[in-house]
């Protein structure tokens, strides 16, 4: 996502990450309790997993997020006047560059004099499961984090 | 005053079914097509913005939601 930020800086696309809850809170990255304990785990998402687009923390009460679902790791892309056009209840790269070029050609079929009318599209996309790395980012929350997701999902 | 029963369980401390499960509601999220809901935001020095202010600033904006964990 970070590489999708830079590669579209220059054609008019904005990129943040929108800092939540915990989705897997663990002894070493717990629950959040204050908006100073969120702020350091969001400096920490910049810090140690390298997220270099602007992180914007939601309310702790998650106000902006549950108005948006409350997927743990869901992204959304917004025309100018704040009109969402993109949605998806989780965070794929080729999916989200996918829908940006398309986007992008928008504005050049437009300019070509083109007459578009929007319409609603489904599409059921796939992403990569990487167990083992997910795994190895629940034991950098802490034990608890994986013993969880373990009895959750086996 | 933020409601301290609704901190507790959207800031759940333990990733169990009965706690998370509450919070997917993406089915019921805002449509597309129609301006989205807006609310403030803080930068990490603390500073607020909107996410208004966020979406104005370009052509498209790409807000992913997470977290650290």
């Amino acid at each position: 996502m970070n590489a999708i930020a830079a590669r579209y800086a220059d054609q008019g696309v904005g990129s943040i990450f929108l800092y939540t809850n915990e989705a897997h809170p663990g002894e070493h990255y717990p629950h959040l309790t204050s908006v100073e304990q969120k702020l350091r785990h969001a400096r920490d998402l910049r810090d140690i997993l390298g997220v270099t687009r602007p992180i914007l923390l939601d309310a702790l009460d998650g106000a902006c997020h549950r108005a948006y679902g409350s997927m743990p790791n869901m992204t959304w892309i917004f025309t100018g006047s704040g009109v969402p056009i993109y949605k998806s209840d989780w965070t794929d790269a080729r999916s989200v560059e996918n829908a940006v070029v398309y986007f992008l050609d928008v504005i050049v079929r437009r300019r070509g004099g083109e007459r578009l009318a929007p319409f609603r599209v489904e599409r059921l996309d796939y992403r990569t499961q990487d167990q083992a790395a997910f795994y190895r980012g629940l034991e950098r929350n802490g034990p608890n984090a994986v013993r969880e997701f373990r009895e959750a999902f086996g | 005053m933020a409601d301290p029963d609704l901190l507790g369980r959207y800031n759940y401390d333990a990733f169990v079914p009965a706690k998370f499960e509450p919070w997917m509601n993406f089915e019921a999220s805002p449509p597309l097509g129609q301006r989205g809901p807006d609310f403030p935001l803080w930068d990490l020095d603390g500073n607020q913005t909107r996410l208004s202010a966020v979406w104005a600033r370009h052509t498209y904006t790409i807000v992913e939601f997470g977290s650290f964990t």
